[in-house]
């Protein structure tokens, strides 16, 4: 049953896209990390996160900013629209510790540092219970749309 | 009045999508067993074999993360908020 009826597409604007990738080439060597807020299936907002294991092949949301910032979805009518991290050096696919870990049930978006220009996909990671180390990897869609115009609003 | 529990997607398979349980106060582990008897399974979600919460878990009472508190001893009051948070991790 899990997974049934939740939307498998990650649609963002470019700006949007462009600042997540921004973050994760910021923080290079380490890993990036952070959530992506949705409202009504498109993603309104890219939270950038301290990934609190500071290191290149691990990440983790640091838990007072996650706390913070899903309080902040909550009072925006947002919702949890994505998780998303960077691989400083290998493809934008789950690897093993990242199926072992994934705890939630949205796409978890991986950036890939390892092309130029960065690649981004998108995976949901299925489980029966949060305690399960073995899930199963589909893949989302990842739209970005060009549009130019007015882009997002700001704040 | 009573303890307003805030149960993250994940867990709401247990609760027949309910994404706030109304509980009695006590401590953390009264909840979790509160918890348990209303949405059987849950527990298991939330308590390693060791009786400790999964260190998957981040439970906050009302701003405060419970470890910096007394864990599950922590004592939570009518009107206060507990949340559970699972931790987003990977690499
Ligand atoms: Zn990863």
């Amino acid at each position: 049953m899990e997974g049934s009826g939740l939307a498998d597409v990650v649609r963002m604007s470019r700006a949007l896209a462009d600042e997540m990738v921004e973050h994760c080439l910021q923080e290079r060597p380490n890993e990036a990390c952070g959530i992506l807020a949705a409202s009504n299936g498109d993603i309104t907002k890219v939270f950038r996160m301290t990934n609190a294991t500071r290191s290149p092949v691990r990440y983790a949301l640091d838990p007072q900013e996650q706390f913070a910032a899903y309080k902040k979805l909550e009072e925006s009518g947002w919702d949890l629209g994505g998780v998303f991290h960077s691989h400083t050096r290998t493809e934008a696919y789950p690897s093993p510790t990242d199926v072992r870990l994934a705890s939630e049930d949205v796409p978890y978006v991986i950036v890939s540092l390892a092309s130029d220009p960065p690649s981004i996909r998108a995976f949901r990671i299925l489980k029966e219970s949060l305690i399960d180390a073995d899930g199963r990897i589909e893949e989302a869609t990842v739209v970005v749309e060009e549009g130019e115009g007015d882009g997002p609003p700001d704040g | 009045m009573s303890v307003e529990v805030r149960i993250p997607t994940v867990f709401r398979r247990f609760t027949n999508q309910e994404a706030v349980a109304s509980l009695e106060p006590g401590t953390i582990a009264d909840l979790v067993a509160q918890l348990e008897r209303r949405y059987p399974g849950i527990g298991d979600q939330l308590l390693a074999e060791d009786r400790q919460l999964h260190r998957f878990i981040n439970v906050y009472l009302n701003d405060e993360d419970i470890r910096y508190l007394n864990k599950l001893e922590t004592q939570v009051s009518e009107g206060d908020t507990v949340s559970l948070l699972p931790s987003v991790a990977g690499g």
